[in-house]
């Protein structure tokens, strides 16, 4: 009997506003425990939420990056359950109407629907120390949506490829940083196993505590084999939550049916619903950059390979500078080839993220054009992009100054050629033999001693002329 | 003497602010002890605001309440002052925050002498369930003094303060002016913000004034009315001076009398006093209309299950885990919070909080409060037909004077909100003043109830029954 893995996805993302969604505490990341708190994000007697409209057109973004139907109107529900890291013991989340519903997002060839998605309050830290469980409440009540997906994945490969793919987007469009290692993002897979010969979905379990790709990749080949052995032996799958533990590989029950909390979802009284108008969704559709899977598109239609492709489009600012730079001298290729190769070795060595280059895609297009008109090689090409890079400047008047435009001066190639060759009678009489190799030598060492200013198709045609003409 | 009085009096040196807080100080301390309508009662705090206040007065800069004393019910927050709920969850609780009301009234330099006792967490009709001992009717020491206002308004009843603050969910205001012989205002839902105020019910939640007479109710709701960007329920209304009664023409005004509460179930001498007061409007011109409201027979019941259900969610904050009663020696987060809220609330918030949750639970897909939503809003839409024919409606305040001690069953005292419910449900502003007393010599109250926002009128029509009345 074989069984097909049937997945759906609860992705949480942290929105990237300025405060939380229902007080004025700052949202960041890390710092002194429970130093961005109030009372309204403490869940103290008496405090009330107001909503912060950041959070609602992050929301809307986030929305119209996965081709959702953002809703004209949008309420606010309790979750309510105790646990110590909720302090109002309720969260203000969206059950019945959330802001958006029904997108969907090509991966792998395979269109996986989004169900809907929703605002909601993150809840506060447990720390487990030697003294006990310590709650920080820093990061209760920072906004985030839930996106949750239709039950149409069936590898992992999907399920991480829509992973990035989202991610890209909600980057792109300053949504949410979505680290998983951090937990800005957090991945919860929900999987059953269907029979082979049967249309009606398994029971599922839900795992959460996937804090990595590979993680991800790890639980879900666990608990495909997990459940196939339960199915083959004839008993049955529980529903119920379990935890992912990166040691073992494993995942194991957390929460069963019997546990299930009464969640009691009503509307939140305190909390008016949110109303969106058609113009504004429009306003804010206008303020997004262009997404990534747009300018995909457009970089393989200008040649650019998808492999290629997706490496720019790892970064919108690189991706900006790139569209940049082509917009002003049309040569994707070297372009991407400058950037993908000396550019990212530099941002990698000094550490910087793209948005932190102070050239401008003016100045990286007119590398690309004297490297294309060769009025410099293609290694000065990187070595002007790498001057730029540390100490600022003009490409030209970096060209000047170390000498790296290539001269025309076919008589200074002959004689340099001539002269390498006089030096090297050995292997000249090597080469004549059959060590054809060699060229590559001869050719080091005259562009060696021509500097940077060796034009190598010139070298190359002088070389092959002069070691023709020895007999 | 009114707060008009008093202002004059203070600003024409007549009397000085600490001179008059004395005066009630000394009141509070001779007569307080059996009537035990305070819980936290501020000496040397309260001397040290009069004398700020003095300084303003001297500065010609006084407002509405600088120097007049009043109090506040010890369920609105008062910064570094015990804020208790009446409640062991919280007798040793001071709040690092005011409540907004709080705040207006301490930048306009009111003195706060004190926070006046009430029914646990504001549930309540007799202010007997308080966990600092009951609340003796000044009218009647053998009787109650209504709830959940209870200390506020005894304390407007026997001098103690001119004028105090109180909160109405379903009555809690109005019921104990009534017991008392004193005025009882409830505002608009959204009227005066609700951030500072210990949420019973959400939906149903004001902040009210008790005091002397209507003008007074009018005068205090002009401090503390106006739209809160801390409070998101809180509206942006038009505001007016609520005192200013010179407007209100009693001729050819539409009263409606509610046939539904003027029936079995209202006592015979309240029935004769309010419909004496109706007959006094009518001498004076005014169109008596008998209106029916059928929704009314669900208005208790939907009011129960609402108010249950929204204080069972509001008040699982307290844990005891950042603040409140806490049990030592607990094993495990569950024992600690199980052990504490079991010794910390009494038996009357037990029992609501178990109502809430049951009605809220899976069991009934929280079909219930569903259900008493509609019959809220089907009671609100009749109610907006009603004024479609009336300016304002008078019903009795309760079905009944003020009870002893011993006819304080649970039933009794939940079908005394019979008459005031309503007016929660639908957001509406109500008043309510003496209009006769029972043979016994106990105070009858009867409520004028206006459209949303209308404060200003069902003031005025109250203000012209206690002038002509007072003839």
């Amino acid at each position: 009997m074989m069984y097909t893995p049937v997945m759906g996805l609860e992705i949480h993302a942290e929105l990237l506003t300025k405060t939380k969604v229902f007080c004025r505490c700052k949202n960041e990341f890390g710092g002194e425990k429970n130093t961005r708190i109030c009372p309204r994000c403490a869940g103290l007697p008496g405090a009330l939420p107001v909503l912060n409209k950041e959070a609602v057109s992050l929301a809307v973004r986030a929305g119209l990056t996965l081709g959702c139907r953002i809703n004209r109107y949008s309420a606010f529900d309790r979750k309510n359950y105790f646990y110590p890291d909720l302090p109002k013991a309720y969260q203000i989340t969206q059950f019945e109407y959330p802001i958006c519903e029904e997108g969907s997002v090509e991966v792998l060839g395979k269109t996986v629907r989004v169900n809907r998605i929703h605002i909601e309050e993150d809840a506060g830290k447990l720390i487990h120390a030697e003294v006990g469980t310590q709650i920080d409440f820093n990061r209760c009540g920072v906004p985030l949506i839930e996106i949750v997906t239709e039950p149409d994945f069936s590898t992992a490969d999907e399920v991480v490829a829509f992973v990035d793919e989202v991610s890209r987007r909600l980057k792109f469009a300053d949504v949410c940083d979505c680290r998983l290692e951090q937990g800005s993002l957090r991945v919860d897979v929900n999987i059953s196993l269907m029979p082979e010969d049967s249309e009606t979905l398994g029971v599922r379990a839900e795992i959460k505590n996937l804090n990595s790709r590979k993680s991800i990749r790890r639980a879900i080949e666990y608990e495909i084999k997990r459940q196939t052995e339960i199915l083959a032996s004839g008993g049955e799958v529980e529903r119920e939550t379990r935890r992912f533990s990166e040691e073992t590989g494993k995942t194991s029950s957390l929460r069963g049916k019997e546990d299930a909390n009464d969640y009691r979802y009503f509307h939140e009284p305190d909390l008016p619903g949110i109303e969106i108008s058609k113009a504004e969704v429009e306003e804010i559709a206008s303020g997004m950059p262009e997404m990534p899977q747009v300018r995909y598109k457009r970089y393989i239609e200008l040649g650019i390979s998808p492999a290629d492709a997706d490496l720019i489009l790892a970064d919108r600012d690189f991706s900006d500078l790139f569209d940049g730079a082509v917009r002003v001298f049309k040569s994707p290729k070297t372009i991407a080839n400058l950037m993908l190769g000396e550019l990212s070795r530099k941002l990698n060595e000094s550490e910087k993220k793209a948005g932190e280059i102070e050239f401008s895609a003016g100045d990286l297009a007119e590398i690309a054009k004297m490297s294309d008109s060769e009025k410099v090689s293609k290694q000065a090409a990187r070595e002007i992009l790498s001057v730029m890079f540390d100490n600022g400047g003009a490409p030209q008047e970096i060209a000047n100054e170390r000498g790296l435009f290539l001269s025309d001066d076919k008589d200074r190639v002959a004689l340099v050629v001539a002269e390498v060759l006089a030096e090297n009678k050995e292997n000249v009489r090597e080469y004549k033999n059959g060590v054809l190799k060699l060229f590559g030598y001869f050719m080091g060492e005259i562009m060696r001693r021509l500097g940077g200013s060796g034009n190598p198709k010139t070298v190359k045609e002088e070389l092959t002329k002069q070691l023709t003409s020895i007999s | 003497m009114s707060l008009g009085d008093l202002r004059r009096m203070l600003d024409e040196k007549k009397l000085g602010a600490v001179e008059l807080l004395d005066e009630y100080l000394k009141k509070i301390k001779d007569e307080d002890g059996e009537i035990n309508s305070f819980i936290t009662c501020l000496g040397d705090e309260a001397i040290a605001s009069a004398r700020l206040a003095q300084m303003l007065i001297d500065k010609g800069e006084a407002k509405a309440m600088t120097g007049i004393p009043y109090a506040a019910k010890d369920n609105i927050l008062t910064k570094g002052v015990l804020t208790t709920c009446a409640s062991r969850m919280l007798c040793e609780y001071i709040p690092p925050y005011s409540a907004t009301v709080i705040e207006s009234l301490e930048h306009q330099g009111a003195v706060l002498m004190g926070k006046t006792n009430l029914d646990e967490f504001a549930m309540g009709g007799s202010g007997t369930s308080s966990y600092f001992g009951a609340t003796k009717n000044p009218k009647n020491m053998n009787k109650v003094a209504g709830g959940s206002s209870s200390g506020s308004a005894a304390a407007v009843c026997a001098g103690f303060v001119p004028v105090a603050l109180g909160t109405d969910t379903g009555g809690s205001v109005r019921i104990p002016a009534s017991f008392c012989g004193v005025v009882g205002l409830k505002p608009t839902y959204g009227r005066v913000s609700r951030y500072g105020l210990v949420s019973y019910a959400s939906s149903l939640d004001q902040i009210g004034v008790i005091a002397n007479s209507a003008e007074d109710a009018g005068y205090m709701l002009n401090v503390i009315a106006g739209q809160d960007e801390m409070d998101a329920t809180s509206a942006k209304a038009e505001l007016c001076d609520f005192t200013d009664t010179a407007k209100t023409n009693i001729k050819d005004l539409k009263i409606g009398v509610i046939k539904n509460l003027m029936g079995t179930q209202i006592d015979e001498e309240v029935k004769l006093a309010v419909s004496d007061a109706v007959r006094l409007y009518e001498k004076l011109g005014a169109k008596v209309i008998e209106v029916e409201i059928p929704s009314l027979e669900y208005a208790l019941e939907a009011y129960y299950i609402i108010a249950s259900a929204e204080a069972a969610s509001n008040l699982a904050r307290f844990d005891g885990v950042r603040y409140g009663y806490a049990e030592d020696d607990c094993k495990s987060y569950a024992e600690m919070i199980a052990k504490s809220r079991s010794a910390g609330f009494g038996q009357q918030v037990k029992r609501r909080i178990l109502l809430g949750n049951y009605l809220l639970s899976d069991k009934f897909g929280a079909d219930y409060y569903k259900r008493a939503v509609s019959a809220k809003n089907r009671l609100t839409e009749e109610l907006r037909e009603v004024f479609g024919r009336c300016d304002v409606l008078i019903s009795p305040t309760a079905p009944t004077a003020a009870y002893g001690f011993d006819e304080c069953d649970i039933l009794k005292v939940c079908k005394g909100d019979v008459c005031t419910v309503m007016v929660n449900l639908s957001g509406l502003p109500a008043i309510s003043i003496p209009c006769g007393v029972t043979s016994a010599g106990l105070p009858i109250g009867m409520s004028i109830i206006g459209k949303h926002f209308s404060e200003q009128k069902i003031i005025g029509v109250a203000d012209v029954f206690e002038k002509e009345a007072g003839k």
